[in-house]
């Protein structure tokens, strides 16, 4: 028997006896991770777009921000791919594909986060860690591990689903890309007065704000006078107030924040 | 006289017709559904009798009691719980008083239209390596006799008895395994059950079926893409035919007087890679108009002919007579995925007008005989072309209406685009088939989707009712000159007919992604809608 095929036998035992929970992925090599990819170009890209990035055509979810809605772990993801998810659009893979298959789909979605070790981080975290909270006056509106603001996005595991380079762009140019759930409304209401707030959701009878006092806000647009959308970001570039080399320490800092730290 | 009364009385006279009073504990409820019934169906508005209303499709109702002046008193009746926790995509059907459910993924449920108590449910078992490509769906069921016709997740066609469930027949339509599966409501013509067909992600050849009601024996079968022997087969490059697609995975229409049956069919595979298929691919992304009693097409339309972006031709053809050109026509009206509204004539095929209805930019214009001129850089690449309509389409399977009262056409239509790619792909029977993918550019939230109201006569917009972030529902127009629908964001709403201002909505807690239906029970008009997992039925006090 080949080493291949006994791995391969002992994943499958361990798949039908544990869900796989305990079991490691044994293909992860360069060649593993390209035919994960071609796997899940014909298996996933229909639901999860072609990128992994979340598909219009059924809304299937983003698979590379780090994080999976069902589970923490590449084991568990094993039974996610091979099972599907009970009650839900997300049906097992087909039976006829080896669990060597759904393995290399793993591998392939490993490699769309970001990998700590294959980082090149000129800063130093402790100074970020630093510059977080002080300088930079990050902790203002951002909360990594329960401390901090609530009018940025909590940051407590940023370096599962950005790299290094991501980063800088998002310290530099905040407002390249913003998701809507952090764009700026402006909200009229009958009698004039304004209240200004982030986006936390809207639908097409109401929006929900929450304000620069942190206070909630809930609105039915057929009671206001207007309402605006502001698609930039509300935070500034770092580039105003931080050096280079300090803006390389924040990053390091960041990229640092995962579960495990 | 007052409206109730009116209603009331319209009810009655179908009662008659039906032999049927539907009144809850004074009649027997459900009488047998016959030909001549369906004929007749708008005949008899307090019930739904088959996935689009009726044989002309436009998804319309007379009842009027719920109308643009009391809809804002809408209140919820009652509710019913899917026990098996998926996306509820089903129009139901009522008939006298009862309310026949399709669950997924292949489940059939009677229930009582008044209180949504159970009669009966039909569970259908399937294999546990099914082949389908965009969830666990079903659409609905039709109705003939005393028997309901479903179609099922591996490709079968069941027959089942309506006042018991009872399995009846279980005919095999195509084989699950290499790629087939059913999800939509058959149609009943004459007594026939003709029946489509999906799997166009997994390189299936396309058909249309008609069945024998009683035995469940096939009685014909129209591919979609013609063999050899046919010169339109020349359209395919190569073999690349036998694995084309073309699939006929939503309800059709039919015209009783001209006896013609009109079915839309889906994109061509694989989808992405048209290299892999050079030629105009017939008879994929058209409309096919077929004799009723034996399948033989008397015409066709191709509406993108070549089709690289999944726009498949799945929209319920709604046929409407009205006046085109100063000249009546027996039209039919189409708000295709390729973002195009389109006005054929039913009777032979002529095309009458094509014009945009949602935002595209793939094409320079339809020319005059209706096909598209297409703008140059526009197919899918390996990095990536950014082509608007999204593969979600200018709209989809989500069925449109038309009022007659106020001669417009009513669709839900998305302004998106999408990121195409290319790739080479193999065939290997029974798995996908697509030649390549899309990727959503921004987030969902900086497009528009709005429910629009179309002038079929002009293509001009007469007025939109944006949908925040988005909707992938139906829409019902009704006599009460109400318009209703809903969205992603778990609202069910009621517009104007006439002007598109908003009259009434609720939040129903999960996304809407069926079409809404309403019926009649003791002489009270009723909307159903279902939303995530629930039907839920709305009246006035």
């Amino acid at each position: 028997m080949s080493r291949l095929l006994a791995v391969t036998v002992l994943v499958t035992a361990a798949a039908a006896t544990a869900g796989a929970q305990d079991a490691e992925n044994p293909f992860t090599d360069g060649p593993d991770r390209r035919m994960g990819e071609t796997s899940f170009r014909v298996h996933c890209t229909l639901c999860h777009g072609y990128d992994a990035q979340g598909g219009a055509e059924t809304n299937g979810p983003d698979l590379t921000t780090g994080r999976f809605r069902r589970t923490s772990t590449l084991a568990g993801l094993f039974d996610v791919i091979r099972n599907g998810v009970p009650g839900t659009a997300m049906l097992g893979i087909n039976p006829d594909v080896s669990d060597r298959v759904v393995w290399q789909i793993i591998t392939y979605l490993d490699s769309l986060t970001p990998n700590l070790a294959d980082a090149d981080l000129r800063g130093d975290a402790v100074a970020g860690r630093a510059l977080f909270a002080g300088k930079g006056n990050c902790a203002a509106c951002h909360m990594v591990d329960g401390d901090g603001g609530r009018l940025g996005p909590d940051l407590s595991r940023v370096g599962e689903r950005r790299d290094p380079d991501e980063l800088r762009a998002d310290l530099l140019d905040p407002s390249a890309e913003v998701e809507p759930r952090w764009w700026t409304m402006t909200v009229m209401r009958a009698d004039g007065s304004v209240v200004e707030g982030l986006r936390m959701n809207e639908d097409t009878f109401t929006l929900r704000l929450i304000d620069a006092d942190e206070q909630l806000w809930a609105f039915s647009k057929g009671r206001l006078r207007s309402f605006d959308r502001v698609r930039t970001s509300s935070m500034p570039a770092a580039g105003g107030t931080l050096t280079d080399a300090e803006v390389d320490d924040l990053i390091a800092y960041l990229f640092s924040l995962r579960k495990e730290s | 006289m007052k409206r109730l009364a009116m209603v009331v009385a319209l009810a009655a006279c179908a009662q008659v017709a039906s032999g049927q009073e539907p009144a809850s504990g004074t009649a027997p409820s459900f009488s047998p559904v016959t030909w001549e019934r369906l004929l007749d169906a708008a005949e008899e508005p307090h019930n739904w009798l088959m996935y689009s209303g009726t044989f002309s499709s436009q998804r319309f109702s007379r009842l009027d009691q719920i109308n643009a002046g009391n809809v804002g008193d809408l209140k919820l009746k009652w509710a019913y719980q899917i026990p098996v926790i998926d996306r509820a995509e089903t129009t139901p059907l009522v008939v006298d008083g009862v309310m026949f459910v399709t669950e997924a993924p292949s489940n059939l449920t009677a229930i009582d239209a008044a209180t949504g108590g159970v009669y009966w449910r039909y569970e259908h078992e399937l294999p546990d390596d099914l082949r389908i490509c965009c969830g666990r769906n079903n659409r609905g069921v039709a109705v003939l006799g005393n028997t309901l016709f479903m179609s099922t997740l591996d490709a079968h066609l069941v027959a089942i008895d309506a006042r018991s469930g009872n399995l009846l027949w279980n005919t095999e339509v195509a084989e699950y395994s290499q790629g087939y599966s059913k999800t939509a409501a058959p149609l009943i013509v004459k007594d026939k059950v003709v029946t489509g067909i999906a799997g166009g992600e997994f390189g299936i050849r396309g058909f249309l079926d008609s069945y024998n009601a009683e035995s469940g024996a096939r009685e014909w079968r129209t591919y979609t893409i013609p063999g050899p022997d046919h010169p339109d087969n020349r359209s395919w490059s190569g073999e690349s035919w036998r694995t084309g697609g073309s699939p006929t995975w939503i309800t059709g229409s039919y015209d009783p007087e001209l006896d013609l049956v009109y079915w839309g069919t889906g994109n061509p595979g694989p989808d992405y890679n048209g290299e892999m298929r050079l030629g105009d691919n017939l008879y994929s992304d058209s409309v096919l108009a077929l004799d009723g009693d034996t399948g033989e097409m008397s015409w066709y339309f191709q509406f993108t002919p070549h089709d690289v972006h999944d726009w498949d031709a799945i929209q319920i053809p709604i046929l409407a007579d009205i006046e085109f050109d100063g000249q009546p026509r027996k039209a039919m009206l189409w708000a295709n995925r390729n973002a195009f509204f389109y006005v054929l004539d039913r009777a032979t095929g002529e095309f009458l007008l094509g014009e945009p209805y949602a935002r595209q930019t793939w094409a320079e214009r339809i020319d005059d005989q209706g096909r598209p001129v297409r703008l140059p850089d526009t197919f899918p690449t390996e990095d990536g072309t950014v082509v608007s309509p999204s593969v979600l389409g200018g709209t989809n399977w989500w069925s449109p209406a038309f009022s007659p009262r106020t001669g417009l056409f009513y669709v839900n239509a998305f302004d998106g685009e999408a990121d195409y790619f290319v790739r080479e792909d193999d065939y290997e029977a029974g798995f996908r088939f697509i030649g390549g993918g899309q990727q959503q550019v921004e987030a969902i939230d900086n497009y528009v989707n709005a429910i629009r109201a179309i002038d079929p006569a002009t293509a001009e917009r007469r007025w939109e009712f944006r949908i925040t972030p988005q909707s992938r529902a139906g829409v019902l127009a009704t006599a009460g000159d109400v318009v209703f629908s809903g969205g992603i964001d778990g609202y069910f709403f009621a517009l104007d007919a006439e002007t598109g201002e908003e009259l009434w909505h609720m939040q129903l807690g999960r996304l809407v992604q069926a079409a809404p239906i309403t019926y009649a029970v003791n002489g009270e008009q009723q909307v159903t809608v279902a939303a995530g997992n629930v039907v839920y039925t709305f009246g006035l006090d």
